[in-house]
């Protein structure tokens, strides 16, 4: 899985309170909802800013706090290609992982990247370059398996499959 | 194997599990609260799941908006009602308190269990002896279309707590202590256990108040050895519930132990906007309180109503300070009301709320004004958590918040405790 895009940068220990505002909190979403609310607790204006394939960038402990999914879900409907920090609360990065938004993990990875860089992620391979700076680093291994969920769109995908397979079997 | 990983494996099925290994198991009990319901029913039907695998195992607890706040709250309320109806979930706890309180007092946390739940402060269930943690929506809702759900098997640190409390310090201030030693981020993903002579010591009510705060160290799980405090609380809460503790085997099964003497620690103050950011209280006395919120599935206990009404009795709010309290659980308020603690607080000044998750998480009355400052009992100070992005929360020990309430200003209870 390659992708290349740009990275918005944003500190330490980022709660999931600030990624997506409880205010907004609905039963259900229409498309593109999830989306136009997503890192307003930071800066109002980033669902306008960011783009379909961009990267954010995060320092240590980033998505720390509540379980709320629709912190990693808006970043998946807005287009957020990937999401990098030197480490996770344990709750997004499971989030990410089940919507299909792949989550990498790097050591200083925060102080390798600006605001603005071009950033190229080889999930696969396990490779992150910063393609302004030169800077290259392996990332640690993704677990097979949540590998695999993210190629397939995340944890709906799956249980649909597994639901079918199941339905088959009972026919 | 750690008792952990012996949880895992047995409801994975499995004989034996590794650290970092993914499985796929059966939780015993999945809690849904308000919000959680409504977005899961909402995602089990986009995922093609037309009944609920198992709606035994499946535990609605009405909390966060309880009673419904806004017409939309009342709407989504009234359809979840009518989805555990359609779908045969009997277990359901609408306005008896917030799900991580009501869960240990009804005996739907046990030694050995595995819980999972719509709600980062799952863990707390974890002071039982078991794994508990919090999910997101779609991971729930994946649950109750198949009857299981991925889980990997975490690594645990160990804190092994010795020496004694100082006056006026709790459980609460052990936590903050961690936060400021190790930071938000000292436990990722891993297993938290608490251990050594002072937890053997520690009532539950405590213990669940450690568990309670691993979630806000970036754990998975928390965990205490079950022993005779443990079992004399099944024995009180759920007679007939049938329990097997796991043991860990050795030392060498955890990724790190820290000793940590409580001695040395006073009454602490985690202050805006980060929970790392820790002062002793003493060191705050020029902070002004404008707002006491005390409650949430962190202070919400008896046991804080106890101190907290021991520090308050014949004394009033400082005439700028307001406090807000919501009983953990239903059957806190009941309990509080027969001892005469709400009295207490009642007549010093409080506001009394219905039991539930009150002004925690933004949920409901008792929000913050910019600029203002409130202290709390609950788990975090996030930015903008009881209203205002601009307000400022300051997080304590129940015995902190009622004697800061009392002076109107940031102080020590071993100060009040002393007068």
């Amino acid at each position: 899985m390659q992708i290349k895009g740009k990275a918005w940068t944003f500190g330490r220990n980022v709660n999931t309170d600030l990624i997506f505002p409880k205010i907004w909190f609905r039963p259900t979403y229409e498309p593109g909802e999830m989306a136009s609310h997503l890192m307003v607790g930071i800066d109002e204006e980033f669902p306008r800013k960011v783009a379909r394939g961009d990267i954010i960038v995060g320092g240590q402990n980033f998505g720390c706090g509540s379980s709320r999914e629709e912190a990693a879900a808006a970043m998946k409907e807005a287009g957020v290609a990937a999401v990098v920090a030197p480490s996770f609360g344990r709750l997004f990065t499971r989030n990410a992982i089940n919507v299909g938004l792949p989550i990498v993990t790097s050591p200083r990875i925060d102080e390798e990247i600006a605001q603005g860089d071009e950033i190229e992620i080889d999930l696969a391979q396990g490779t992150l370059r910063n393609l302004r700076s030169g800077y290259v680093v392996r990332l640690p291994p993704m677990a097979p398996e949540s590998l695999k969920l993210i190629e397939d769109g995340g944890i709906a995908n799956y249980t649909r499959r597994v639901l079918e397979e199941r339905r088959r079997a009972m026919a | 194997m750690h008792a952990i990983s012996k949880i895992i494996a047995r409801h994975a099925d499995r004989r034996g599990v590794e650290v970092g290994e993914i499985v796929n198991v059966v939780p015993d009990y999945v809690m849904l609260n308000d919000r959680g319901a409504a977005r899961a029913a909402d995602l089990l039907r986009k995922m093609g799941g037309e009944r609920v695998f198992d709606p035994e195992r499946v535990i609605v607890v009405f909390d966060h908006h309880y009673p419904p706040i806004r017409p939309q709250d009342s709407i989504s309320q009234k359809k979840t009602r009518e989805w555990i109806k359609e779908q045969g979930i009997a277990k359901f706890h609408a306005g008896e308190g917030i799900g991580h309180v009501i869960f240990p007092e009804k005996g739907y946390a046990f030694p050995g269990a595995l819980i999972f739940g719509t709600d980062s402060h799952t863990v707390t269930n974890s002071a039982l002896g078991c794994v508990a943690t919090g999910m997101g929506h779609s991971d729930v809702a994946s649950y109750l279309a198949i009857g299981y759900n991925w889980l990997k098997v975490p690594e645990v640190i160990r804190f092994d707590l010795y020496g004694g409390f100082r006056p006026g310090v709790y459980a609460k201030d052990i936590a903050l202590r961690i936060a400021q030693l190790y930071g938000e981020d000292a436990a990722p993903y891993l297993g938290v256990e608490f251990a050594g002579p002072l937890v053997t010591s520690m009532p539950m009510s405590e213990r669940l108040v450690l568990c309670n705060m691993v979630i806000d160290f970036g754990a998975k799980t928390g965990y205490i050895q079950p022993d005779e405090t443990t079992a004399r609380f099944l024995a009180e809460r759920a007679p007939d519930r049938r329990w097997t503790a796991e043991t860990t085997d050795s030392d060498r099964d955890y990724g790190r132990i820290v000793d940590l003497n409580v001695s040395e620690i006073d009454p602490l103050v985690a202050v805006p906007h980060d929970l790392s950011t820790v002062r002793s209280a003493a060191d705050l006395n020029d902070v002004r309180i404008d707002e006491a919120i005390f409650g949430t599935c962190t202070g919400g206990r008896i046991d804080d109503f106890r101190v907290a009404a021991a520090l308050m009795k014949g004394r009033k709010l400082a005439p700028h300070t307001r406090m807000m309290v919501n009983p953990g659980s239903r059957e806190t308020f009941v309990q509080a009301m027969r001892e005469g603690l709400i009295d207490i607080m009642v007549e010093a000044g409080a506001t009394i709320g219905v039991p539930g998750c009150g002004p925690c998480s933004g949920c409901h009355q008792g929000m913050l004004a910019p600029a203002e400052n409130a202290i709390t009992n609950a788990s975090r100070n996030f930015r903008g958590r009881f209203g205002s992005p601009d307000a400022n929360a300051y997080v304590a020990s129940s015995a902190t918040v009622a004697a800061s309430a009392i002076a109107g200003r940031i102080v020590s209870p071993a100060e009040l405790l002393a007068q």
